[in-house]
């Protein structure tokens, strides 16, 4: 027998990496959480112990921690769709050169590193950094502003800064997809510019607005570097007491089960966002090919 | 009221749309090039030409969706050139339709109804337009479901919900299969008669034209050609353009001799020999020009000279084409390829005899 072979056989072998490289490890992080740690030979004791559970279920810090990168996430995924939305606009109305170089500015702060990155941040923020000795020559401010570095506002400010060209460019490319006769069909029906755009283009760009969310929530709820670099004393994230707990701690166990619950947390949150996003009129009908 | 019109209203009445040297330029190249057109209230207007010919450019100024580069476009006496589109009482069926892919066919129809804030319920206007494009059925349907003729028919119910003053239809049929399209032509022209509103419509097809049409505008590069009724355009073409754009006609070129301008005959020297037949206004002895020979202004002689036709050719038949309810034939006088229809087939070879009665034929300009 032949076996038929399609382009989505294509996928197979990514498909193999990916449960080999995804899978795996959270078998690995399964059994690690019911095991225990004998402290004084730094070894981890094959169990099936709820030990670490418990923990991770009693002791509020973890809930906490889960529940500050989920708002870390949501709040940097709406405030990025907000920001980004104006940019994926403005870049849709270019001329096409244009397009292609403000898709390269768009992407500069990627080809960063984080680390640069965050030290630029600090010499920006800092009480003696741009901002403040900028406005304090100008002679608005006659003190440093304190909440500019290591503050939740840092983070969230960074975090979007970061995240951004990810909301940005599915947003574009959505917008690109939109038939501009569909547009025109709507202020030839009576819309003025801002019916248009919420009645038409705003329902029909919903794909790539939720892609945006999706990534920009993952990444900016995962991230630990910078709410640890930059946020000063509200830095602590699962990320950074995971790491910890790994590291320093030798808690294997406690490290996994926080590890699972975290995945899983987030896993629940980004299944309800595309329940709703499926629920859409205008994302259905871009799924379903209806704009050809 | 009655008898208490003005003056001017009791006289021919003023036109709905009004365009005079309307320009609309792309780079270098000039799309419409000085167009003056009235448009007639309550007519069928088609503007009928090559692609390119600048007819949709035409129609997308009149949208609002291009601003003209020069020239002043009015409607109902007030001047459309800084009204945005959704502020003229204009709407339009676009070529592929453009339904709103995310909302079904009631909403679709319902959207110019809804965007004002405390708008009436769209409910019975909405259902009223469905009605009078047999689609009342599919108001819960999304566009995907439907066929390419159910679509059109809500683009059309869409568009004539908002009561414009003027209905654009841009090539509105050209996506559908013949059948379909001999069908909703019907429609179309039914739908115009009901409504009594003007239709302005765009189209490169010449029999779609002249089903529909009260007053077609033939076009060519920019400019208009010929603005008349079908029948004229069809018996007298402006130009070789025209005569060779509408319909099937043999173009024969030749020299203008004689004319006699009062009753509108000319004779002209032609491959074919010397013909006198009607002639198109403007033209003097010694000028080009052509003369167009419709297909059904021949007639085949296969057993000898028949004398009765004034003008009459020894031919050999070149090609035979079988059309189903007749034969197009092509045959060879005097070097000219000569078109006519005939009901029996000769022999591709066969020696003939090609009559034609001159009153029929028109002396035309050539080009353009």
């Amino acid at each position: 027998m032949k076996l038929p072979l399609s382009r989505a056989h294509l996928a197979i072998p990514v498909a193999f990496l990916l449960f080999l490289g995804c899978l795996l490890p959270l078998i690995l992080l399964l059994v690690f959480s019911v095991f225990t740690v004998d402290m004084d030979a730094f070894v981890m004791v094959p169990a099936f112990s709820p030990q670490a559970w418990a923990q991770m279920l009693t002791k509020p810090v973890f809930a906490f921690l889960i529940g500050k990168a989920v708002m870390f996430g949501l709040g940097t995924a709406v405030l990025a769709a907000f920001a980004g939305y104006p940019v994926a606009l403005a870049i849709a109305s270019l001329a096409p050169a244009w397009k292609g170089i403000a898709s390269v500015i768009l992407l500069t702060p990627l080809y960063t590193g984080e680390i640069v990155r965050i030290y630029a941040w600090r010499i920006v923020l800092g009480s003696e950094g741009l901002v403040n000795t900028l406005l304090m020559w100008l002679g608005v401010i006659h003190a440093p502003l304190k909440f500019l570095l290591f503050t939740p506002f840092t983070t969230h400010l960074v975090l979007l800064y970061n995240t951004l060209p990810f909301m940005v460019l599915p947003i574009w490319l959505s917008i690109e997809l939109v038939d501009r006769r569909l547009i025109e069909a709507a202020r030839d029906l009576g819309a003025r510019p801002l019916h248009a755009f919420l009645r038409v283009t705003l329902p029909l760009t919903t794909p790539g607005l939720s892609v945006g969310l999706f990534a920009v929530f993952a990444l900016a709820a995962g991230d630990m570097l910078t709410p640890s670099l930059l946020g000063g004393p509200s830095g602590v994230t699962p990320m950074s007491m995971i790491d910890n707990l790994f590291g320093t701690a030798f808690d294997w166990p406690l490290a996994s089960a926080l590890s699972l619950s975290l995945l899983l947390v987030l896993l629940a949150c980004a299944t309800v966002m595309s329940w709703l996003v499926l629920r859409l009129k205008g994302a259905r009908a871009v799924f379903r090919g209806g704009m050809r | 009221m009655h008898g208490a019109l003005p003056v001017t209203e009791t006289m021919s009445p003023p036109p709905l749309l009004m365009a005079r040297g309307l320009v609309k330029a792309y780079g270098s190249s000039r799309a419409v090039d000085g167009v003056d057109l009235d448009i007639p209230e309550r007519a069928f207007t088609t503007f009928l030409g090559p692609s390119g010919c600048g007819k949709t450019t035409i129609l997308r100024m009149i949208a609002g969706f291009e601003k003209p580069d020069g020239g002043s476009l009015v409607l109902d006496g007030r001047s459309l050139i800084d009204v945005p589109p959704e502020r003229r009482p204009v709407n339009t069926v676009f070529q592929n339709y453009a339904l709103f892919p995310h909302l079904t066919v009631f909403e679709n129809v319902a959207f110019s109804l809804t965007l004002r804030r405390r708008s009436p319920d769209p409910a019975p206007r909405v259902m009223r337009a469905l009605e009078t494009v047999h689609m009342s059925e599919f108001g819960n349907r999304y566009p995907h479901q439907l066929s390419g003729g159910q679509q059109q028919r809500v683009a059309v119910a869409r568009a004539m919900v908002a009561e414009p003053h003027l209905l654009l239809l841009d090539e509105p049929l050209s996506a559908l299969d013949r059948k379909m399209r001999s069908h909703l032509q019907i429609e179309l022209k039914d739908l115009q008669r009901r409504l009594g509103i003007a239709f302005v419509y765009v189209t490169h097809d010449q029999e779609e034209a002249f089903a529909l049409s009260d007053v077609v505008v033939v076009m060519n590069r920019g400019r208009i050609v010929q603005r008349a009724d079908p029948a004229t355009l069809y018996a007298r073409p402006a130009n070789g353009f025209v005569a060779d754009f509408i319909g099937s006609a043999t173009l024969v070129a030749g020299t203008v001799m004689s004319g006699s301008a009062g009753q509108g005959m000319a004779s002209m020297e032609t491959a074919l020999g010397i013909i006198q037949a009607p002639v198109v206004e403007g033209l003097s002895p010694g000028d080009p020009a052509l003369l167009v020979l419709r297909p059904e202004h021949l007639a085949l002689r296969r057993e000898g000279p028949d004398r009765h036709f004034p003008a009459e050719w020894p031919g050999i038949v070149r090609h035979v084409v079988y059309q189903g309810s007749s034969y197009m034939i092509e045959a060879e006088c005097a070097g000219i390829l000569l078109r006519l229809s005939a009901l029996m087939p000769p022999r591709i070879g066969e020696s003939v005899a090609i009559g034609l009665d001159p009153a029929r034929a028109f002396i035309t300009r050539p080009g353009e």
